[in-house]
């Protein structure tokens, strides 16, 4: 079995796995990541997104010999020194989760997109955040929490109060 | 109607909570013997520790409907602190503390609710006597506020943490102190954010599929893709070969076949391997008698079966007669897809079988049940088996039923170590328990003066009852929503969906079509289904008798009325209350003021499980039949609301979900075999779709309802409404991707 040198939220970790073996895995069973999430092992539903050299990747379709030295952001990496993402905190300020599931991937989604487009238009939102299904039906809060991180996190929402 | 007729969820929920034992009067009276004596920790609810720590517990599992944080709201308003010191915990499944555990009919928030609420005024009161007996004055004589208590007579107060010890040491008083008058509440009718929310945003391991137990192996199990087939014989040899997997495992599965299915499990040491294994497993089938089923042959029958005339459930005045004399007629058939629950988490659990005793750790929806079918499956007594909750991704109805858990604990006796079960997305959408397919003829009509005079409805379906071999006749779970109230004595009980009794001619038939495909509750059971052809024949009838559709609606639903509704906590059913949201969602969404061609209106309503929604779609349709909902306006009573920003939340939620459903919802059978079997074929709403979503909600003072279901059943009729409106194409038969409709591309 081949072994691995991945660079995962800033750290190396050295793994042996098949070289087919979707990243989604490595990081769930081997490294005890498990804030990526299993939806649909195919790449259509997003929950298992992650960042891979900062592009919003479903890692249940990219294999770990594909990745290979590419750094991998997840859900668990994306905080510093225990400082929400704007992107994290402005989940929690439009209360955006329901059943929470597939939050992790429309987070990165979201990351990526404010990362290359750090205004974008409503359209550009709907169309991207598009990406990531969500059973729920959160869109409306998530497009409202994009909103706010682009702007800052500072401006208005219906969804603010008591926490 | 007798009593067995009208058992549905709810009644079984609450016939489960009242099995286990003294759940009113026993509640507060178990104290935590391994709890630290400096702690307070007075019922399973809450606990106070000297550092002045406040830990709640919600007994019922979160699986987005918000209920950890609207039950821990419900005990921290009555226990008196401040929300920001209150940590919610989920609490385990213990039948001592909590008697009944589980979620399902909309039911935490009125019956849960108040439990909650006693257990935090119980403890409250306690507080208050070690402080009275601390000063030697009367406990009357002490107030509360933020968790601290004063007696201002003296000037002196003591926070909760200071008193946790000496109110330990208090007797449990013997009757539940009054609760607080809702004016003074401070935590209640808030808006407030889900308590897991800041842990879901960073990725902590708190969904079932990130439980793990030392030592634990991975399972995935192959099942008949024919439903009601099993396994004859097993080549195991290619699978046992691929590296990490280290066992095969046939399951029998049981009668019930909602307890457990025959499959067979690959057993590896990870969740890769054990997928890889199973794709090297050679296993020969009994197909059984379901493989010369398809979607087509089912519909043949259902129309076979509306034919002739089915079960009368209900009939009063001259249908017949009334029909001949109506002056606008409807004569529809309606026709239902199956449907699945597709939640993002798929399947999965956690079991460790050990020294005749077996632990469960999972996202199990309802714990008493599972923790009852898991104790079948492994013929161990029921006080053998610990269940402990996960966050659960997802529910919409597929887990009332507890086969994924019932699987981790065949497999992990079987192998001797841990296990955790995990099924695919194409496990999912093969196996899973669907919504009923069913169809619908209704003749309806409405009498010289334009008011509904006659209704006539004979529902043929495939019942869920049937599959889980319940003891209540098949029709009550399909149709228990148009049976009631018993026409005899309309004081009696009323439940859901419609008023029969307020028709002058009126009668329900009923007639079962028998099927191989598994079949369950899903989100608003029947409701889902039964509120798209009762709000779409209303809208029938309007356009065709030249009545407007609001109108005739109030026309019907009468003067004002109380009648009783199922439940001990529950207000009465009241028409007004549903008048009121028409009327509300017609003012807020502009009814009757002028749209550009192409685009329509359409309104719809519906009650149930004691809460109250009229929803207002507006669309467009083009030439192309494409499709897209602008804006929705729905008006939800639910009471005094405990949460308002969970409401807002779910109402969206329902409203996506439903028109998901209605856009695209359908499970297809071919040669016996489910043909969907991922998010490709099986679409959801996409972020683009999803229309602008106004709620407004009535500021109720009845005691809170539920609102998890509500916001789903008129979201169908209401955009199939608004399609007639918009293009003058009626809708009687889902989703509107099989008549040729469609969204963005």
């Amino acid at each position: 079995m081949p072994t691995y040198q991945l660079s995962v939220n800033g750290q190396s970790r050295s793994i042996a796995a098949d070289a087919e073996m979707p990243l989604l895995w490595v990081l769930r069973d081997t490294l005890e990541l498990r804030g990526t999430k299993f939806g649909c092992g195919r790449g259509v539903c997003g929950a298992c997104t992650v960042l891979v050299d900062g592009t919003a990747t479903r890692s249940c379709v990219t294999t770990v010999d594909a990745v290979g030295t590419k750094r991998i952001t997840t859900i668990e990496g994306l905080a510093r020194a225990g400082t929400l993402h704007p992107v994290q905190a402005a989940w929690i300020e439009e209360d955006v989760p329901q059943c929470g599931y597939c939050q992790a991937g429309q987070i990165l989604t979201a990351v990526a997109l404010l990362a290359s487009h750090p205004q974008p238009s409503d359209e550009e939102i709907r169309e991207t955040m598009s990406n990531n299904l969500c059973r729920c039906g959160t869109y409306l809060r998530i497009r409202r929490a994009v909103r706010r991180a682009a702007r800052g996190g500072a401006a208005p929402s219906r969804a603010g109060g008591a926490r | 109607m007798t009593r067995t007729m009208r058992v549905d969820r709810r009644s079984f929920l609450k016939v489960s909570a009242g099995a286990a034992g003294g759940l009113l009067v026993g509640f507060y009276v178990h104290r935590d013997a391994r709890a630290d004596t400096a702690a307070f920790r007075p019922n399973g609810y809450v606990r106070i520790d000297a550092d002045g720590t406040v830990t709640l517990w919600s007994k019922n599992p979160d699986m987005g409907q918000g209920i950890k944080t609207s039950l821990a709201m419900m005990i921290a308003e009555e226990l008196d602190v401040d929300w920001q010191a209150v940590r919610v915990e989920q609490a385990q499944l213990n039948r001592e503390w909590y008697g009944g555990q589980g979620a399902g009919g909309s039911d935490g928030t009125p019956s849960d609710g108040p439990l909650g609420q006693r257990a935090g005024a119980v403890a409250r009161a306690m507080l208050m006597a070690a402080a009275a007996k601390r000063w030697s004055v009367e406990a009357s004589s002490c107030e509360t506020a933020r968790g601290v208590v004063h007696h201002r007579a003296t000037g002196r107060s003591a926070r909760y943490g200071e008193l946790a010890a000496e109110a330990a040491a208090i007797a449990v008083p013997r009757e539940v102190p009054p609760l607080k008058d809702p004016r003074r509440h401070t935590i209640l009718g808030t808006r407030v954010g889900g308590v897991d929310v800041p842990k879901i945003v960073v990725g902590e391991p708190i969904f079932g599929l990130d439980a793990r137990m030392p030592g634990m192996l991975y399972a995935v199990i192959e099942k008949c893709p024919v439903h009601g087939g099993r396994p004859v014989h097993v080549d195991a040899a290619a699978a046992l070969a691929v590296p990490g997997v280290t066992r095969v495992v046939t399951i029998d599965g049981h009668r019930n076949p909602t307890w457990l299915k025959p499959g067979v499990a690959v057993v590896a040491g990870s969740t890769w391997a054990a997928l890889k294994g199973r794709e090297a497993l050679r296993v020969t089938w009994d197909e059984g008698a379901g493989r010369d089923e398809s979607s087509g042959s089912l519909s043949a029958r259902f129309r076979e079966l509306a034919a002739t005339p089915g079960k009368v459930l209900g009939d009063q005045g001259d249908v017949v007669g009334a029909f001949d004399a109506a002056r606008t007629k409807v004569d529809a058939v309606y026709e239902a897809p199956f449907l699945a629950h597709a939640t993002l988490e798929p399947q999965n659990c956690v079991a460790h079988v050990h020294d005749g005793r077996c632990d469960i750790l999972g996202p199990l929806q309802m714990p008493t049940s599972g923790a009852q079918v898991v104790a079948a499956i492994l013929d161990i007594p029921r006080e053998s088996v610990s269940v402990r909750m996960t966050r659960i991704g997802g529910g919409f109805g597929r887990r009332l039923t507890s086969d994924y858990a019932a699987e981790a604990a065949f497999v992990s006796r079987a192998v001797g170590a841990p296990v955790q079960v995990v099924w695919s997305r194409e496990d999912d959408l093969r196996h899973d328990y669907y919504r009923p397919a069913g169809l619908h003829h209704v003749r309806a009509g409405l009498d010289a003066g334009g008011r509904l005079s006659v209704w006539h409805h004979h529902l043929v379906n495939v019942s869920r009852n049937r599959y889980r071999l319940g003891d209540t006749p098949p029709e009550s779970t399909e149709i228990y929503g148009l049976m009631a109230p018993p026409f005899a004595d309309p004081k009696k009980q009323f439940d859901n969906d419609f008023q029969p009794t307020l028709i002058p001619h009126c009668r329900l038939e009923y007639t079962e079509a028998s099927t191989s495909v598994p079949t369950g509750a899903l989100r608003a059971p029947s409701h889902n289904f039964n509120a798209f052809v009762i709000e779409s024949i209303l809208d029938e009838l309007a356009h065709e008798g030249g009545v407007d559709p609001v109108a005739l609606r109030l026309s019907y639903l009468g003067a004002a009325a109380d009648f009783p509704y199922e439940g001990d906590n529950q207000a009465p059913y009241r028409p007004e209350r549903l008048k009121r949201v028409l009327t509300l969602a017609a003012e807020k969404a502009g009814w009757g003021t002028p749209l550009p061609k192409g685009r329509g209106r359409g309104i719809a309503a519906h009650f149930t499980f004691g809460s109250y929604a009229a929803e207002v779609a507006e669309v467009s349709v083009d030439a192309q039949k494409r499709l897209r909902v602008h804006r929705v306006v729905a008006v939800i009573d639910v009471g005094r609301p405990v949460n308002p920003l969970n409401l807002e939340a779910q109402t969206e939620g329902g409203i996506i979900d439903g028109l998901s459903a209605a856009m695209f919802g359908e499970i297809t059978i071919e040669r016996g075999r489910t043909v969907q079997s991922s998010f490709e074929d099986y679409r959801l709403l996409r972020n683009r779709d999803a229309p602008e979503v106004e709620v407004h909600i009535v500021p109720g003072t009845e005691h809170p309802t539920g609102f998890g279901e509500i916001a789903l059943p008129p979201l169908a009729p209401a955009v199939a409404n608004a399609i007639f409106a918009a293009s003058g194409i009626r809708v009687r038969r889902l989703p509107l991707a099989a008549s040729g409709f469609r969204v963005s591309p």
